[in-house]
């Protein structure tokens, strides 16, 4: 999910107010709700207060967890979505620490690409891959290899070498039809 | 033939070195939220798959006894977590006694293939063996980005956990496993003592394995893993002549003493195994000792494992009596067809 003030970066900041039966919710990157809290349109005291019902609780115990994201500030207020396979919402992830199936990672992908990130240093798989999956895979191991040596050669102000490797990567993209781009 | 009964390269150091791939099938949750008819298709399915043959012996693990379900755990072909777990499973064994596929562990499928000394392209061979044999037939879950797609998100990518089990008396002794510790965390490997962390019932082994399994391939994991075990072992090398030649009459002294315990000893723990076997195999190596050798140690120190020996001897009922078993399989194993007592 997007920053909704933003629309750049990934949402990590889910907040709710509900002032005298007034709603309002808000779901912000890392830098927007810093300023939100800021020019104080966050109230993030209240969390302290017992103000805000026992989910947030609940969930904010969970943030020494693997899925120590996203970082709640307030519940969260839209309806929870649903793994399409096992049923799992993005609570029971947290609360488990772990994926509820394999579907899982796609349906909360923009969710747990910050988790992945912390722990793996990235979120792009290299290697191995079942035989349906095999050619493609090569494909881009060819690519992601053929751009690592581009750069290196352009370190080196070896720009010839750039050049060659430059072209060979456009053939193999032309030849793809820029797919793999 | 069980890795264990066998030799391999630099066993001086690496007692062994094991690969496991962490697979699933798409279509099925995870973990408890598996219910028992799909845990049983799944188990289905693997067995189907792999098992076509004479070269793949399937066991319905959640039928064995405690004692054999621990036993196995203790001699490193399944996980403690598979030992102790509940509800259906499944271990499918190759007959070379080198591969053993855990179903329903943490994830659906786990490949674990454990080889002698430092072997870690023969592990990773035979588990990649297994581990097309299982594409073949069935549809498993992986995604272009995210790799293959596991319960867990620490296994994420490659799915892969290589490591060797080192014997480590120089380093452990010099004091300088902690620092070795925060080294190797910096370059994405980890090391754990044998008998848990913090253990000191450790024989002086550890096992150092890849922590990080998205990014890096499965060659580049095995060629990092390698070219640090080798600079360990050279390493662990120059520190036991080190600690050799500061007073070669003391480590004598209790090289000897620990073997003479082996050979004579009515009544001995597991705690004063460990120390024992690391005692003697520091002394094998070096040369001090000449009548025992490293395979026939680690044949004791798994033959002597709690469940193993309540599994392998009828009589062994209480502490007692397996101290007594222990004993007895220690003397018994010595003058084995490589001993000369």
């Amino acid at each position: 999910m997007l920053c909704e003030r933003c629309k750049k970066n990934n949402a990590t900041v889910f907040y709710r107010e509900s002032i005298n039966g007034k709603e309002r919710s808000l779901s912000l990157c890392e830098e927007c709700a810093d300023k939100a809290r800021k020019n104080g349109e966050l109230e993030t005291d209240l969390l302290n207060d017992g103000f805000f019902s026992e989910p947030l609780g609940g969930v904010d115990k969970l943030f020494g967890s693997l899925f120590g994201f996203p970082q709640l500030v307030g519940h969260k207020s839209a309806p929870e979505k649903k793994c399409s396979l096992c049923g799992a919402t993005f609570r029971d992830l947290m609360s488990e620490g772990k994926a509820g199936c394999p579907e899982c990672y796609r349906t909360f992908s923009d969710e747990l690409s910050s988790t992945i990130s912390r722990i793996h240093g990235t979120t792009s798989h290299t290697g191995g891959a079942p035989s349906r999956f095999k050619a493609d895979r090569d494909l881009k191991d060819k690519i992601k290899s053929l751009e690592k040596g581009i750069k290196a050669a352009v370190d080196e102000e070896n720009y010839e070498e750039a050049a060659r490797l430059r072209d060979e990567l456009r053939a193999i993209r032309a030849e793809k039809g820029d797919e793999t781009k | 033939m069980k890795w264990y009964e066998n030799t391999g390269r630099d066993h001086d150091v690496i007692v062994s070195s094991r690969v496991r791939l962490a697979r699933n099938l798409v279509d099925y949750p995870f973990g408890n939220r598996l219910d028992d008819t799909s845990k049983k298709e799944i188990i289905a399915k693997v067995k189907d798959a792999l098992c076509d043959g004479k070269k793949y012996t399937f066991r319905d693990f959640a039928s064995l006894s405690e004692t054999e379900r621990i036993a196995a755990a203790e001699e490193h072909t399944v996980s403690p977590e598979f030992a102790r777990g509940t509800g259906p499973r499944a271990l499918i064994e190759s007959a070379d006694g080198s591969s053993f596929v855990m179903v329903l562990e943490e994830d659906h499928v786990r490949i674990q293939t454990i080889t002698p000394g430092f072997s870690l392209d023969e592990a990773f061979d035979k588990a990649r063996e297994i581990d097309q044999k299982l594409d073949s037939k069935l549809n498993i879950a992986y995604d272009e980005k995210l790799g293959y797609l596991t319960h867990c998100p620490t296994n994420l990518g490659t799915g892969m956990r290589a490591s060797v089990m080192m014997f480590l008396p120089g380093t452990a002794r010099s004091g300088s496993v902690r620092n070795l510790s925060n080294q190797l965390g910096k370059i994405g490997l980890t090391i754990r003592g044998m008998a848990g962390e913090g253990s000191s019932a450790d024989g002086c082994l550890f096992q150092i394995s890849n922590q990080v399994t998205l990014g890096v391939s499965e060659e580049e994991t095995i060629a990092k893993l390698t070219k640090i075990t080798e600079r360990l072992i050279e390493q662990e090398r120059a520190l036991r002549k080190k600690m050799f030649e500061q007073d070669p009459d003391a480590l004598t002294d209790r090289v000897m003493r620990a073997y003479g315990t082996m050979l004579y000893a009515a009544l001995i723990d597991t705690e004063e195994l460990f120390r024992l076997y690391s005692d003697v195999r520091l002394g094998v190596s070096l040369g001090v000792i000449d009548c025992v050798t490293a395979e026939q140690l680690d044949r004791i120190l798994i033959g002597c494992m709690p469940a193993v020996l309540m599994r392998d001897n009828e009589n062994v009922r209480d502490a007692r009596s397996r101290d007594k078993a222990r004993a007895e399989t220690v003397r018994r194993l010595l003058s084995g067809p490589e001993g000369k007592n």
